[in-house]
């Protein structure tokens, strides 16, 4: 047990002294799943809505396969994203694997359905009066899709913590896309997976514990905003 | 000068049939009601009226032209105020200042929101921070009334206006409705059973039934289960035992309706029977509305559980010497009840 209070002791000082790795795998960290919330929230709500607000011919299988997606497993998109990123891979030339735009690619496409889902899902929800008003006042189509976003925004708030919660934990695409790449592309993740098959426990949980920190600073942000709302 | 001509016009909610209009013309600046019970159409027609749907077959014509929904003819002079009006998740200025703010007319906003709380009766300065959450049934009726009012309308449609407020706020909508056609020479159609906006405030009124224009006045609409009777005829009986006697219904067709037009009302022991084929209802009279002509009088009779509203002379009305509670009788040939 005693591992665990050094732990907590090794992360205190990691932070306060601020260890260069550390603060590389934080920066590392944050980058990515910051370029991956960004693509994936910019793509996903407005998909969200599509999905949410009309009805078409397949929105029920697309639904479907929407909500299929959110339990894709961050292996399986790392080993896709590797595949078309890899020298030899389709979009090898750009040079994306093994660097952060190349990880933030993979945590984009984990997001994505998670947005969409959940964008969907508030829009659904909305009071159905409210199209009939937005119109009656005068909106155009674009001032209602944006309108309805907005009131339905608490939810799309809910869809972002969800997704950023996902993107700052995965480790597969991280890993696999990033190759955990020490001062490059080494995550919180990658680095507490790594410390802890070398029996460096006491880093591990540190790392652990600083991670548990930026998901509670993005979550009191979030918090503020909802409450603001 | 017609501001709407509708023609020939059907509509359809999947493969139901919820209106069918053969003509209906509707001036300029002047106030249309309708009324209905429940189903037969009315929101329906109102959201024709303000294009925010289209009709299934025929056409609506605004100001001569056939137009679009989201066109800018549309957007910019016709507001339609929905049964239950949806304020947005902001405040009271926000969601008054909401219709301008989207046409990009932002000046002197704050003093025109004030103007339009005030014709509703609200005060600006106690309203205007308020959540939209934070206002009862009444107040949110006239937060959005007032949210279209400040659209300086060409049309003004409201849906059941006053249905869910109390008598003060009633009267303030109705009010700050008339304003707008004083003021502005907004149209006004209303939806609502609401006798005082029908035959005081109205210029004329709709009787919808069954998603049909029904001429006779306000049919009492009639409800199965039926028995077969004797000489070709269906039987209702009603709560309190009385028969109602209708002719067979064509196919499909499930809703007998008397039509006000050809009832008469006499008092026990003045009944006139004399007439073919006569039958009669014993029921006492709940209402009288002297209309706006003040030549007539809505009279509404409890028959059972019916409501029939015949409209009557008022020198009929004063020789009969009625009151609510008067004992009288409805007189009416099953032959003339129609089905829908």
């Amino acid at each position: 047990m005693d591992f665990i209070q050094e732990g907590f002791s090794q992360a205190i000082a990691l932070l306060v002294n601020r260890d260069p790795a550390t603060y590389s795998a934080i920066s590392t960290t944050l980058r990515a799943s910051t370029m991956a919330m960004a693509a994936s929230l910019l793509l996903g709500i407005p998909l969200g809505y599509l999905l949410g607000y009309f009805d078409f011919r397949l929105k029920r299988q697309l639904r479907i396969i929407v909500d299929t997606l959110l339990s894709l497993p961050t292996v399986f998109i790392g080993l896709v994203i590797y595949a078309l990123l890899t020298r030899n891979g389709p979009f090898g030339e750009m040079g994306l694997i093994f660097s952060i735009p190349g990880i933030a690619m993979g945590q984009a496409i984990l997001a994505l359905p998670i947005v969409v889902a959940l964008t969907a899902t508030a829009v659904e929800a909305a009071d159905r009066n409210l199209p009939v008003a937005l119109m009656s006042l005068g909106a155009n189509r674009r001032q209602i899709a944006v309108s309805t976003l907005w009131e339905v925004r608490l939810g799309i708030l809910a869809a972002a913590v969800t997704a950023t919660g996902r993107v700052l934990t995965e480790v597969g695409i991280s890993l696999m896309v990033g190759g955990n790449i020490k001062w490059h592309t080494r995550t919180i993740t990658t680095a507490i997976a790594l410390e802890t098959g070398k029996g460096e426990f006491g880093t591990g949980i540190a790392l652990g514990l600083v991670l548990l920190l930026i998901a509670l600073t993005v979550n009191i942000s979030l918090a503020w905003l909802r409450r603001k709302n | 000068m017609y501001l709407y001509q509708i023609r020939d016009t059907d509509h359809f909610y999947g493969d139901k049939q919820v209106l069918s209009i053969e003509n209906l013309a509707i001036p300029s600046a002047s106030i249309t009601g309708l009324i209905g019970p429940n189903g037969s159409g009315k929101s329906t027609l109102l959201k024709l009226l303000s294009f925010l749907e289209v009709p299934s077959y025929g056409t609506i014509l605004f100001q001569g032209l056939k137009v679009a929904p989201f066109s800018n003819i549309v957007r910019s002079r016709i507001t339609l105020l929905p049964q239950e009006p949806y304020l947005l998740h902001r405040s009271v200025f926000d969601n008054i200042a909401y219709g301008l703010k989207i046409r990009g007319d932002t000046n002197d906003l704050k003093n025109r929101v004030a103007e339009a709380l005030t014709l509703v009766g609200l005060e600006p300065e106690h309203f205007v921070r308020r959540k939209s959450q934070a206002l009862s049934g009444g107040e949110a009726q006239r937060v959005a009334l007032a949210a279209r009012l400040i659209l300086k309308p060409s049309v003004l449609l409201l849906d059941e206006p006053t249905a869910s407020v109390d008598a003060y706020s009633a009267r303030l909508i109705r009010k700050a409705s008339l304003q707008a056609r004083e003021e502005w020479g907004t149209t006004l159609v209303v939806a609502t059973h609401d006798w005082q906006w029908l035959y005081e405030t109205c210029d004329s009124v709709l009787y919808l039934l069954h998603g049909r224009l029904f001429k006779g006045g306000l049919g009492c609409a009639v409800y199965g289960p039926w028995r077969i009777g004797s000489e070709g005829l269906l039987l209702k009986e009603l709560h309190d035992g009385q028969i109602l006697f209708a002719p067979k219904p064509e196919e499909g067709k499930q809703m007998a309706v008397l039509d006000p037009s050809r009832l008469k009302m006499t008092l026990p022991g003045m009944d006139d029977l004399q007439q073919e084929n006569r039958r009669m209802l014993n029921g006492f009279v709940i209402r009288l509305f002297l209309e706006r002509n003040g030549a007539t009088v809505q009279t509404a009779i409890k028959v059972a559980e019916l409501v029939i509203t015949i409209r009557l002379d008022r020198s009929k009305v004063e020789m009969l010497r009625l009151f609510p509670g008067k004992k009288v009788r409805v007189l009416y040939d099953p032959q003339e009840i129609e089905w829908f």
